[in-house]
């Protein structure tokens, strides 16, 4: 009994180790409203996004418009400084009826649109930037690579 | 068997205290890295309406972030912080020669233009660029409204770092270095009575 409470310890000790693992690079938040109903509210662990890039099929990520792709190397630069600038308001724009901030809180960007329709809140772990970003630039390369038949 | 099965949980609390060090060395981090962002220039920018206390538009930009970014946009005209400029066609002047002999020129107004609907003058003066624009036509029709006013204040340094390229190129980076290296200034003020619009360098990371 006391073998089986000992182990069941054990478990919970490295599935909470394992779940700070997880979080240590801190959450992804993307909260959606409008007055029209619609209610979208995300919360995934950092850590697990450029994880879930390497299942996902690269035929979708080959749909990749090309103006994205030219976008990697200033987000690779962006991310990566960005932390050296904490805490930080960069653009605010405000008018009678809409507001937008674009920011740093800590090691995350985040970006507030609110109007009088909607409501938008994403915040986004600067090291998962980097990380999907470096997942994205490999791809590329390995496809670059890749002998053409 | 059974001491190392006592540890277990220790070791799983050690690991869970070390995968939480990150945290703490990254606010330690974000302390440090703010003291040096507050040492860095700044360029601001911000759009007011006068008559709608609503109406704002703040940007700030870490010179040294912009230094770094200009290099990775390769579109279109814009490549490694150049923007290339095509056609450009001066009339057959010399467009550097001129920007040295106007860094060269002692103080005074080099263009004075006087007319009902606005006034120029182009100047150098202490080692500053400088045009100002005064549009009078507004004013003209509406006795009210006061005319529009753009002050454009560039230093010579940075203005030179601009052109230093190719005939056919602007150095963006060149220009932002040059301007990072100069003290707190105001780059461009625009009032007229819709809107007022600064832009200005200082050490700050917000603007007042």
């Amino acid at each position: 009994m006391i073998f089986v409470a000992k182990a069941a310890l054990a478990v919970a000790g490295t599935v909470a180790a394992a779940g700070v693992y997880t979080l240590h690079d801190g959450v992804a938040q993307v909260d959606v409203d409008d007055h029209h109903g619609t209610h979208v509210h995300i919360w995934a662990p950092a850590a697990i996004v450029p994880m879930a890039m390497h299942v996902v099929p690269k035929r979708e990520l080959h749909k990749f418009p090309h103006e994205a792709q030219q976008a990697i190397p200033i987000l690779r630069v962006v991310a990566k400084e960005l932390e050296n600038y904490p805490n930080t308001e960069f653009v605010e724009v405000r008018d009678s009826n809409t507001h937008v901030r674009v920011r740093t809180v800590g090691t995350k960007v985040v970006v507030d649109v609110v109007d009088p329709e909607t409501k938008v809140h994403v915040a986004c772990p600067l090291a998962m930037i980097q990380d999907m970003v470096e997942s994205l630039k490999d791809m590329r390369e390995d496809d670059d690579s890749a002998p053409t038949v | 068997m059974y001491d190392r099965i006592r540890r277990i949980p220790a070791v799983a609390l050690i690991a869970g205290a070390l995968a939480l060090m990150p945290i703490s060395g990254s606010a330690q981090n974000s302390a440090k890295s703010s003291d040096t962002a507050s040492r860095d220039r700044w360029l601001h920018v911000r759009v007011e309406n006068p008559d709608s206390k609503d109406e704002l538009v703040r940007v700030n930009i870490p010179l040294d972030l912009a230094e770094k970014i200009l290099p990775t946009i390769d579109k279109d005209n814009f490549h490694n912080g150049h923007v290339k400029i095509d056609h450009f066609d001066c009339n057959g002047v010399d467009f550097p020669a001129l920007l040295s002999a106007v860094r060269d020129a002692k103080d005074g107004e080099f263009v004075t233009v006087q007319s009902k609907e606005q006034d120029v003058r182009v100047a150098k003066q202490g080692n500053y660029f400088l045009v100002h624009v005064v549009d009078k036509e507004k004013s003209s029709k509406d006795k009210d409204a006061k005319p529009s006013r753009v002050e454009v204040r560039i230093p010579m340094k940075v203005v030179d770092a601009l052109f230093s390229g190719k005939k056919d190129e602007v150095d963006l980076v060149a220009g932002l270095h040059a301007l990072a290296l100069q003290g707190d200034t105001e780059l461009v003020s625009v009032k007229d009575h819709e809107q007022t619009v600064r832009v200005w360098l200082d050490s700050k990371n917000i603007s007042d």
